[in-house]
């Protein structure tokens, strides 16, 4: 196990590592900075006053490290449009997309694990095919629209939620429930169709035959072999949650970081754009890793094959 | 594996990730609810371009000038009067008794530091450009301060009331970090909480030298989603929106909750053409063909039909509410059989075709399906439009500044809110401007003369000769003066400003 870890570990500081380039890269694929900085009529001397400034005239490499070294101590240096250092504002908008994403992520379960184990229990029955049904709607209905429908049935017409906004557990009902509808589908079909391989599987028949009751059969076997793909879906979806965060975040006027990185993608705000996109990747990479340790702990194959 | 997720959760809400955010004390009765679409970068509006920097900057601070909303006029704000001691200077004589939210007493050396602040090149801030003009600032005594300016300087008193008064002993002891997102004004409001892109909540400055608002709390909300600002008018979560689009205004007036009212803006609307050949050599450098393309469109019509009647006719570019606008030059109305004449004396007997850029409807409600109708009439006459769409605003507004607009584009300004015929001339008409597609050095010449003379017969005059160039020149397709459609709950009053500011602190409850 340990040698597994410390695999993982070296992993995991090489994509960080892959991604901070390519976010470095991002100012130098998109033309100059300076011009980007400057106002139109400004001299020459203003620009290469500006590009010394900026350390533009160094090589490359030696501005990737002193870019690297900085942000390793959070410094992203301060956002072209908002005048604050970059990496404070995003963590100051890290807490409320978290929230967000984690409430969507146990919403989409609640949803998914009843109705996959079911669908998956109950095969080619009307129960089943009304779950696919489920399924290929969630999957089909757009974000934005889902959140709109959701604010004028709850917010114009019943007025039972406030239509947007952050602060209180009302508000976040509506875009939690937006963003799991959007998780749902996949998880579920994966959770049917793991647990349907996983029943067919010889050791269930033993515990069958060992005269265990179907309820711990399902509960204690299958459900815990069939967790695996989830669970390590469930980690490469979060990047996908991050997405779909975007919209919900609009739709709901929830002030997150996934519409920060994309408003300054906008503004061409490069400091923030590099600083979310590190931030971000750190975060998606660490849970990638916590899920393989899951993985790991859940099944024994994984950490003795390492 | 959802107590996994679960217990996930509870150990972020245990570090304190996910603290929802804490709930200021205020009732519905005595908070009036403002919604913006994007937040603002900092509080501090001499470094920001934002609109909504502007009318946040309203709230909190004050200007040296203030326009009157009813007659257009601009009247005293933290001066009390203004006089031009001689062309390049001028004087002004400040309000007694007004102080800062801090305490300080507001006087002339608050003016200077805040003009010397913006003016210091080393500073950066954007407001600088729209203070080019002015040299130096000098104070007299306590309440009188002189303004030095490069040549006479018409646009100053406009100008006096897009500049916020800042307060000198913040900008010494505090500093341009903290002024950042700390405002100190003289204003009705004060800033209590800025809770970012989601935010702002302000309490009324009961030592507010002027009317105080009737509203003891405002909340300025960021919703960035149009559909979502009118649910939550509907629903009665805000009190007031702006820019609603034409075909969302009957949702609003059948809710019962909410009524829509419209005015006048100061921006307008027209299809540069590319007479100056800056994307390269085109039909419109012909004026016949610009005529033609002015006298294919029924804009009218479009007018009626297309956006509800929500714009004004306008001859040339010059908006009717600006200082210089000239009744008497007509508007070209439509004649397809002129038009086909004309081109075919400028070579096209057969038509010709022209590429023709568009963008979003951010600024402009409806210019797609405006855009659209244009094009339908040009094509009657010959004019074949090939459209591109480029359907974010920023590289929009580049591609035009890099002179990559094409022969014929949508455009439309705002004039940064100076209500004078040369806010807008300058950057859309005058050779060799970033935004002007047109070149003509006799235009030029009354540009210049329009700017350099404090004699406001003479500088009408001089506009009256610029708008009937423009017209008999067929500069580009002129279009229309905007109307701004807002949102307003029936729980307040609330008049819709001309100047795309809002002022929260002039609502008052509706009686019942």
């Amino acid at each position: 196990m340990k040698r597994y870890v410390l695999r993982q570990l070296v992993q995991l500081v090489v994509v960080i590592i892959g991604i901070s380039i390519l976010s470095f890269g991002i100012l130098y694929v998109l033309g100059d900075p300076v011009l980007l900085l400057l106002p139109q009529n400004a001299g020459k001397e203003e620009y290469e006053r500006y590009h010394r400034l900026l350390g533009l005239d160094k090589p490359l490499y030696v501005q990737y490290w002193k870019f690297a070294s900085k942000a390793v101590q959070g410094d992203f240096g301060k956002s072209w449009y908002a005048d604050t250092p970059a990496f404070r504002l995003v963590l100051e908008r890290m807490p409320p997309t978290l929230y967000l994403t984690s409430a969507g992520l146990v919403t989409a379960l609640l949803i998914a694990l009843p109705l996959g184990i079911l669908a998956a229990l109950k095969r080619h029955s009307f129960l089943d095919n009304l779950c696919t049904m489920i399924a290929v709607a969630g999957q089909a209905v757009p974000i934005f629209w889902l959140g709109i429908m959701l604010i004028i049935i709850f917010a114009v017409r019943l007025k039972a939620l406030p239509a947007s906004g952050y602060g209180t557990w009302q508000h976040f009902l509506m875009p939690a429930f937006c963003l799991g509808a959007f998780l749902a589908p996949i998880t579920m079909r994966l959770v049917r169709s793991g647990v349907v391989e996983v029943m067919n599987m010889e050791f269930i028949k033993t515990a069958r035959a060992k005269g265990v009751g179907e309820r711990m059969v399902v509960i204690k076997h299958a459900f815990r072999n069939a967790c695996i793909p989830v669970i390590t879906v469930l980690g490469l979806q979060f990047g996908q949650l991050l997405g779909g965060a975007i919209v919900t975040e609009t739709v709901f006027a929830w002030p997150g970081v996934a519409t920060l990185a994309v408003d300054s993608i906008r503004n061409q705000d490069f400091p923030v754009v590099q600083c979310s996109v590190v931030l971000l990747a750190l975060l998606i990479v660490s849970i990638n890793f916590v899920v393989d340790m899951i993985v790991a702990l859940i099944d024994p194959r994984i950490r003795v094959g390492a | 594996m959802g107590r996994l997720a679960a217990s996930g959760s509870a150990l972020l809400l245990a570090l304190g990730l996910l603290a929802p955010a804490e709930v200021p004390a205020q009732t519905k009765d005595d908070t009036v609810v403002y919604a913006i679409q994007s937040d603002m970068q900092n509080w501090d509006p001499p470094n920001s371009v934002l609109r909504e920097s502007i009318i946040l900057g309203y709230h909190v601070f004050d200007h040296l000038a203030a326009r009157d909303l009813k007659t257009g006029k601009v009247g005293p704000g933290l001066a009390v009067s203004w006089r031009n001691v001689d062309d390049t200077t001028w004087e002004v004589k400040l309000r007694k008794g007004v102080k800062f939210h801090d305490g300080t007493p507001f006087g002339a050396k608050d003016v200077k530091a805040t003009f010397d602040r913006v003016l210091n090149p080393e500073n950066k801030l954007t407001a600088r450009g729209n203070h080019a003009k002015i040299k130096s600032v000098e104070v007299v005594d306590d309440l009188t301060a002189r303004f030095k300016t490069d040549g006479p300087y018409p646009l100053f008193v406009e100008r006096m009331t897009a500049q916020v008064m800042q307060s000198e002993k913040v900008m010494k002891e505090k500093g341009h970090e903290w002024m950042q997102e700390n405002p100190i004004g003289t204003g009705p409001y004060k800033l209590v909480k800025w809770s970012k892109k989601q935010e702002h909540l302000l309490v009324r400055n009961d030592d507010y030298w002027g009317p105080k608002p009737q509203f003891k709390y405002a909340r300025i909300r960021i919703i960035p989603e149009q559909a979502t600002q009118i649910a939550e008018l509907i629903s009665g979560g805000v009190d007031v929106i702006k820019a609603v689009p034409p075909d969302q205004m009957d949702v609003i007036n059948k809710s019962g909750q909410a009524r829509t009212a419209s005015s006048p803006i100061l921006r307008t609307a027209m299809l540069q053409l590319d007479q100056a050949a800056r994307s390269g050599p085109n039909p419109f450098t012909d004026v016949r063909v610009r005529k033609a393309a002015n006298l294919a469109v029924d804009m009218n019509s479009i007018i009626k039909h297309v956006i509800n009647g929500l714009g004004d006719r306008t001859a040339t570019v010059v908006n009717p509410m600006a200082f210089g606008f000239d009744p008497s030059v007509k508007p070209y109305t439509q004649d397809a059989a002129a038009a086909k004449k004309l081109l075919a004396e400028a070579g096209y007997p057969n038509g010709v075709e022209v590429g023709f850029l568009t963008g979003p409807p951010i600024v402009e409600p409806a210019v797609q399906q405006t855009s659209e109708a244009i094009s339908a009439d040009l094509d009657k006459v010959g004019i074949r439009t090939k459209k591109r769409y480029v359907g974010e605003i920023g590289p929009y507004v580049n591609l035009v500044r890099d002179g990559k607009g094409g022969p014929m584009f949508e455009w439309s300004w705002g004039y940064y809110s100076v209500f004078d015929a040369d806010a807008i001339l300058y950057d859309v008409m005058k050779c060799g401007e970033a935004y002007s597609y047109y070149c003509n050095k006799a235009l030029d010449d009354l540009i210049i003369q329009g700017r350099s003379t404090l004699d406001q017969k003479q500088r009408t005059e001089i506009y009256q000769k610029v708008q009937k160039l423009l017209s008999d020149d067929a500069a580009y397709i002129y279009k229309w003066g905007l109307r701004g459609v807002w949102g307003i709950s029936n729980r307040i009053e609330y008049a819709a400003p001309r100047d795309e500011v809002d002022r929260m602190f002039t609502v008052t409850s509706r009686k019942k």
